[in-house]
């Protein structure tokens, strides 16, 4: 593949890359480009952003009624005999 | 009527603390790590830490915020040990999607292959996260996913580390940290997209 061109995959893998460090400036011209020709990779890259911020609300959500209270009375027994 | 901290008795402190806390405490070890034997670790491990340390405590704060404080670096740890050193089922099912002519997403010069394509949903985080229904179609997409994989979405979403941090600590792992995160990522996004948005 031209080397100037980004397939989906690696451009899609970029957006990811770009969210925990810089790219080289290469990297962001590459992106951009792709991402104005690509309506697909256009799509994705909502959709991404809005799956982190799902996830990132699943994950810190701590006082959530998504969470099922379970006694454990066996784990606490077991605790106090190790005291 | 006893008091909830006693500190010249740590014995009698944390029991009471075990009857008070410990099921808050499991139930949400489970929930962060979906497993009983490791959420009961997790819980053990923080009140034998707790009882270490508790000359440490200060009576002024608040003695569940400190077990969850406890807890919640266990639980880190436990998911950056297990990001890096995956079981041999774990990584070998993880590294297959490196093999390019079995990707599912993706033909061979990288395109996404026809029936993968994304296609426009209506998008709000709020509204759907307030769906029961939805969190457990969440729920039951991340439970597809490799558990190691899991672990890799935990410690970008859960600390408020940097990327860049979480990368360098986990520089035994055999992929880059964010490729891992593209490829739960699209699969997540795929088991969304049949089981909420299409359904």
């Amino acid at each position: 593949m031209n080397r100037w061109i980004l397939s989906c995959k690696k451009a899609t893998e970029l957006m990811e890359k770009r969210l925990l460090m810089d790219l080289s400036w290469k990297e962001r011209l590459l992106l951009f480009m792709h991402t104005s020709m690509c309506d697909v990779c256009r799509i994705y890259k909502q959709q991404s952003k809005w799956l982190d911020e799902v996830l990132f609300r699943h994950f810190n959500d701590q006082n959530d009624k998504k969470i099922t209270f379970i006694e454990n009375d066996d784990l606490k027994k077991r605790i106090i005999s190790n005291f | 009527m006893i008091s909830e901290t006693d500190k010249s008795n740590p014995t009698a402190t944390l029991t009471t603390w075990v009857s008070l806390y410990a099921d808050n405490l499991y139930s949400w070890a489970l929930f962060k790590t979906s497993s009983k034997e490791t959420a009961e670790d997790l819980v053990q491990e923080t009140f034998m830490a707790a009882f270490q340390n508790f000359g440490k405590f200060k009576g002024e704060s608040n003695s569940k915020t400190w077990l969850f404080a406890i807890l919640n670096n266990k639980i880190s740890d436990y998911h950056r040990n297990h990001y890096c050193n995956p079981t041999i089922a774990e990584r070998k099912q993880s590294e297959s999607w490196k093999d390019v002519s079995n990707d599912v997403f993706f033909d061979s010069i990288g395109q996404w292959r026809e029936d993968q394509r994304p296609f426009d949903w209506p998008l709000g985080a709020e509204e759907y996260l307030d769906n029961d229904e939805f969190n457990r179609v969440l729920l039951h997409c991340m439970g597809k996913l490799p558990a190691n994989w899991c672990s890799a979405l935990q410690l970008k979403y859960l600390e408020e580390k940097k990327g860049e941090i979480i990368c360098q600590e986990l520089d035994l792992s055999p992929t880059n940290f964010w490729q891992i995160l593209h490829r739960a990522k699209l699969q997540l996004r795929k088991c969304l997209e049949i089981n909420w948005f299409k359904s």
